[in-house]
């Protein structure tokens, strides 16, 4: 029985695991070893790409948060009758891709003149993500009973000490797993930036020129590794907090 | 008040997707069906059409064997570092994608159809393998044990009783990877030539050039009405069985 997995398991090991195993590999200079690349990566001209994908990505994981917080509080205990079709309203952009979606917000920016603009990437990038956090965030807050709210209101607690002291503690899984979904793919976006954001330079479209248009895998390499322990060094964490990845 | 803002939030969320639709079919003078006709005599749209549809349907006839099978042996096994499969799913895509760009290079395998749809079949095994599993696990391993016991032999139970009990979670799978793998531009792009191109490429082409144009609105109004079809059915599917 065991022996089914095979095809599967060599597949990934190939196709996925051993391409991986190369990205480190040149970004140690390979076919010879150097740790320049990383240095190169790490020094202030290269740096400053990374302060620009972490302000952009911390930008757009408040904003979804903000923003979404509120929507996904009222399709778990307010929507009633509605709930099934806001549900079907946030999980059907999940199937329509990236491009498209950001392709849509182009041709709504463009006759307001907001195009290629820091602003514009910021709201490419919030519409994109949003459904990525109210889904985490309903998630939690459905497991929420309006008893308990109630028994908080009646024992004479405010509605604001109530959403403090109860509701919001009660969504902390649900906070963090939204800020999981949204920050890590946003941090190496590149296609909102590339395609809203004009020249504006993120890990994302940084990565992209190294490889598709200077060919330099070394640099590229050093970068993405970069990105990827950032990402694992998220997911460990996300892993103690939470136990386990819910998907 | 909360209820205008959830209001207002949903208008957004579908107000730019609404004006794709609506501005691929209309013109000056109103309705028309002119830029869809123009979508049609392009030979360059029918071929990256034609490509998207023949990567889709082959990685999701092959990625529905493989993960299928990878998750029943899984599943009935107890076998553990199931994370293996959860992997392509949690990491992001780009550097997925540019790690089998440098595999592609280092054996100097030449890029265009068979190098995309082998990154896009990678992908597809890790969701058909987790709906799969998770739909499979929802059975009890008595069923297959009574048909073994009544007489059929391993390859008949699992040909008779298991597949047929797993097909709403294949389905679901197919669907899935069919729909990833139809307007997957990230992978696609890093693992192609020049010569081979697909719908999303095409859309990036000119989008990324900062290009909105009608036709180019149709087109992505062609492939949003595939992904609702599918997503659709899909809906269907998941609902049916609970």
């Amino acid at each position: 029985m065991k022996k089914l997995a095979i095809p599967g398991v060599v597949y990934l090991l190939v196709l996925f695991y051993l391409p991986f195993f190369i990205v480190v590999l040149y970004s140690l200079g390979f076919p010879n070893f150097t740790l320049e690349f990383y240095a190169e990566v790490l020094d202030p001209w290269f740096f400053k790409f990374f302060l620009n994908s972490l302000l952009i990505a911390t930008i757009t994981t408040v904003l979804c948060l903000v923003l979404a917080y509120p929507v996904a509080y009222y399709i778990a205990l307010r929507a009633q009758r509605w709930k099934n079709l806001l549900l079907v309203l946030i999980i059907l952009p999940f199937w329509i891709s990236l491009l498209l979606r950001t392709y849509a917000v182009m041709v709504i920016l463009t006759p307001l003149g907001l195009m290629f603009t820091f602003t514009a990437v910021v709201i490419g990038m919030v519409y994109d993500y949003f459904p990525f956090m109210v889904l985490p965030l309903y998630a939690s807050l459905e497991k929420l009973k309006r008893s308990q709210l109630e028994a908080s209101y009646i024992l004479g607690a405010s509605p604001l000490k109530t959403f403090l002291k109860v509701t919001l503690p009660h969504s902390k899984p649900g906070i963090v797993a939204g800020i999981m979904l949204v920050f890590i793919p946003s941090f190496g976006e590149f296609v909102v930036p590339s395609m809203l954001g004009g020249t504006y330079v993120t890990i994302g479209t940084l990565t992209w020129d190294l490889f598709l248009r200077y060919h330099d895998w070394w640099r590229g390499s050093a970068i993405s590794v970069i990105y990827m322990a950032i990402v694992l060094i998220a997911i460990a964490i996300y892993m103690k907090k939470a136990g386990r990845i819910e998907l | 008040m909360m209820r205008v803002y959830v209001a207002i939030v949903f208008f957004f969320l579908y107000a730019p997707i609404a004006f794709v639709i609506a501005s691929s079919f209309t013109d000056d003078s109103g309705l028309t069906l002119k830029w869809f006709e123009k979508l049609m005599q392009d030979s360059k749209v029918i071929s990256a059409f034609y490509n998207s549809l023949t990567v889709a349907i082959l990685s999701t006839f092959f990625s529905v064997i493989l993960g299928t099978s990878s998750a029943y042996a899984f599943l009935r096994t107890k076998m553990r570092f199931e994370s293996f499969f959860y992997t392509p799913i949690v990491i992001p895509e780009i550097t997925e994608a540019l790690s089998l760009l440098l595999f592609y290079k280092l054996l100097s395998f030449p890029l265009g159809f068979t190098s995309v749809l082998l990154g896009h079949i990678a992908f597809n095994i890790a969701f058909v393998f987790v709906i799969v599993k998770s739909r499979l696990s929802g059975y009890e391993r008595s069923i297959e044990e009574a048909s073994l016991t009544l007489g059929a032999n391993e390859i008949q139970t699992f040909l008779k009783v298991t597949i047929p009990l797993a097909m709403p979670g294949i389905v679901a799978g197919a669907l899935i990877a069919f729909t990833l793998s139809w307007d997957n531009f990230v992978k696609t792009v890093f693992t192609t030539a020049p010569g081979f191109q697909t719908l999303p490429l095409l859309i990036w082409s000119q989008a990324a050039r900062g290009v909105v144009s009608p036709t180019l609105s149709a087109l992505t109004t062609l492939m949003l009405v595939v992904s609702m079809i599918l997503a659709y059915l899909y809906v269907r599917i998941s609902t049916q069985r609970g």
